[in-house]
């Protein structure tokens, strides 16, 4: 079943005259369940891309349809709505909130969802159980080492179900030994929670665990590789 | 229980307390941001309070010392305050006013112009001419006679006396010539303590004795106002020239024994009062029965009911004559209070713009600080006007934070000051008197201009809420994931 569908996008930035073409038609798609790396060189277009796919940007042309929705069509607030629902989000430096502990972090989209009580509290343990700290629960970001805080960032992406996983060189700020937990967690709850996941990377460890491997170069696919 | 629930699961709650923990994060930006509102509040608070405390005290001395708050006058007479332009006085007139609710008692008064003069110093003096007993009513004037004073024979015996300190002794050389209308004052502006009051009082007062004989109806006589006796050179017991014109241009002439002086606390009544009974005023005016004022005393003497008193007595009047409030008797004085009162709001207004711009700054630097964060939540599914809620409470706990602290220390402060006036004592004292102003104090219990404060600082977190709220609503994530 096709989660996500990109049809043709293009980004063109236009600064102090000169047109940089960010992503330049490109046209993929992604089945419910992939563990798929995006790779490329800086500049490649691998973040505009993650961007667009997001709901974050968006493109100059073409489609991106979510489950059907051409996500630029939609209006801003409804969009903020459908990224709550759809698409969970792992950034290259956590960006967990400062001020809330593990399971708050987590809780967080659930709590913007309204997710009774109960529920909410059984899902958070169960994800930070499955990322391995389920014994940090109360512990605020700054208490934590950068690949816990990625950890607790994979579990809050999770939280929702969404339908897919964008996480934007979610590795960058690891050390090796963080970097082959995280991975290991993040394929262990793929295949659990049958969830797509969609990273930009540039680690060659990374990438090698990846499922299929898109790489962009120019902003044009070059290759899309499935192993 | 089900309340509870909905508190558990209802996300409005989760933002109080989000906004409350991000409030914690900059402890020391919070801190100083808090102390700057609760600055602005106390300084606002305190000084309202002396201020509109003082016009409260100012307009009480007015009324109480002089105008009262209703007068019977004859129609031409506040404009043109002569002898001619006085009524002719009956007890009708009195029933007629006693007859309604709010009129406690009537205080007759033969008011006029007059030349006080002492060998070759003379001055333009108030003549006013009272019934010493009905007058208590309204000015206790009993209570304002000097009862001490500090005359240069006290003064040498004060300096003479080895058991007076120094600082006594210089005291009491700076207030030669100052009148006392109580021990309390006399101590403190000698700078004698409490303590030592015993072993000084008997002393001070066998010294500094000077208590007035009373004037009484159909006895000649005159009290006079204590910087009027000093500008005059006069004492107890001399003999003042008075002259001035009579009734339908009669000459008004006469010498009157001073049988005391007053301290009024109005300085400008007190630099050129004198009293007499008024019968003995209307001997020297040549008035017949004639008065110039019937002072309406009142039972209820807050706005609302002087204004509906003297409506209703606006009909029962004799013909030629009105009824004339104390803002119209004092207008002057209540413009210049007003004027004050611009000054003193202009003051606080620049005091909160001050403040105001430095709440402003650091909201700034949050924001700027924050872009990053602000992005990722409206990435992760917050909705913009959720993330401006969440700013909103910030800042409407840091106001609250220094509203409630500003409250906290100012409310027992103010009410103990509402009790304690601040009375200034020695060469302070001294020199505010000098200036015309009575040396003291008043504060304005807790009131009114408290919810002022609050609405000004919840002025002052909305306009310092603009700036974000609109950054939120504008924001681009990709930018602000950026920053």
């Amino acid at each position: 079943m096709k989660v996500l569908e990109l049809k043709n996008v293009h980004k063109i930035y236009n600064s102090s005259d000169i047109k940089v073409h960010a992503v330049n038609g490109i046209t993929l798609d992604f089945e419910q369940g992939e563990f798929a790396a995006i790779v490329g060189p800086s500049g490649s277009g691998k973040t505009t891309l993650l961007n667009m796919i997001g709901g974050l940007d968006i493109p100059t042309e073409g489609e991106i349809l979510v489950d059907n929705t051409d996500l630029s069509k939609l209006k801003s607030s409804r969009l903020i709505d459908f990224r709550m629902n759809n698409i969970g989000f792992v950034f290259q430096s956590y960006n967990l909130i400062p001020v809330l502990t593990a399971k708050e972090n987590v809780e967080f989209i659930m709590n913007l969802q309204k997710w009774p009580k109960k529920k909410r509290e059984k899902r958070t343990l169960e994800l930070l159980k499955a990322v391995g700290l389920s014994d940090r629960i109360n512990s605020r970001p700054s208490k934590l080492s950068g690949g816990q805080q990625q950890r607790v960032a994979v579990a809050r992406a999770l939280a929702s179900k969404p339908k897919f996983i964008l996480a934007d060189e979610p590795t960058a700020n690891l050390d090796s030994k963080s970097t082959e937990t995280l991975i290991e967690i993040m394929e262990v709850l793929n295949k659990e929670e049958n969830i797509t996941f969609i990273f930009s990377t540039h680690d060659a460890r990374v990438v090698k665990r990846a499922k299929r491997v898109i790489t962009i170069e120019d902003g044009k696919v070059l290759t899309d590789l499935r192993n | 229980m089900r309340c509870l629930k909905y508190f558990e699961n209802n996300y409005t709650m989760k933002n109080y307390k989000l906004a409350w923990r991000n409030l914690w994060r900059n402890r020391r930006r919070t801190m100083i941001t808090s102390a700057s509102v609760f600055f602005a509040v106390f300084f606002a608070l305190i000084f309202r309070s002396i201020q509109t405390g003082s016009y409260g005290y100012m307009y009480t001395n007015a009324i109480e010392s002089y105008s009262g708050y209703l007068q019977l006058q004859q129609e031409d007479w506040w404009d043109e305050k002569t002898i001619d332009n006085t009524f002719s006085y009956s007890e009708t007139i009195e029933q007629l006013l006693l007859k309604d609710e709010n009129v406690e008692a009537t205080i007759p008064r033969v008011e006029s112009f007059a030349l006080a003069s002492n060998g070759s110093t003379t001055k333009g003096v108030m003549l006013m001419g009272i019934d010493p007993d009905k007058e208590n009513l309204l000015s206790d004037l009993n209570q304002k006679r000097v009862k001490y004073r500090i005359t240069p024979e006290a003064l040498e015996k004060i300096q003479g006396n080895d058991l007076f300190s120094e600082k006594s002794k210089e005291a009491a050389a700076l207030f030669v010539g100052s009148s006392f209308t109580n021990e309390e004052r006399l101590l403190l502006d000698l700078d004698i303590d409490i303590e030592e009051a015993d072993a000084f009082l008997p002393l001070l007062k066998k010294y500094a004795h000077y208590d007035a004989e009373v004037i009484k109806l159909g006895e000649p006589g005159v009290w006079l106002g204590d910087k009027l006796a000093q500008f005059l050179e006069l004492e107890k017991g001399d003999t003042i020239v008075l002259l001035g014109q009579g009734y339908h241009g009669a000459s008004a002439a006469g010498k009157y024994k001073i049988m005391g002086l007053v301290k009024l606390p109005a300085p400008e009544m007190n630099s050129r009062v004198v009293y007499m009974p008024y019968d003995i005023a209307q001997e020297f005016y040549n008035c017949g029965n004639n008065l110039s004022s019937l002072v309406i005393h009142l039972n209820e003497t807050d706005d609302k009911s002087v204004r509906k008193t003297k409506e209703r007595l606006r009909e029962p009047i004799p013909q030629h004559s009105r009824v004339v409030d104390w803002k119209e008797m004092n207008e002057i004085m209540i413009q210049q209070m007003e004027a004050d009162n611009q000054s003193g709001i202009l003051m606080i207004a620049i005091l909160y713009m001050v403040i105001a711009f430095g709440v402003f700054g650091t909201v700034l630097m949050m924001t700027a600080e924050r872009r990053r964060e602000f992005g990722v939540l409206v990435a992760i599914g917050m909705q913009k006007k959720k993330l401006a809620s969440i700013i909103t409470y910030e800042m409407i706990y840091i106001g609250l934070l220094g509203i409630a602290l500003g409250c906290l220390i100012t409310i027992p402060l103010i009410t103990y000051g509402t009790h304690h006036p601040i009375i200034f004592k020695g060469e302070m004292a001294y020199m505010m008197e000098d200036y015309g102003f009575e040396p003291k104090l008043v504060f304005m219990p807790v009131s009114y201009y408290f919810l002022w404060q609050a609405f000004i600082v919840g002025l002052m977190v909305f306009f310092s809420l603009i700036h974000p709220v609109r950054k939120i609503l504008k924001l681009k994530v990709v930018t602000a994931l950026r920053a």
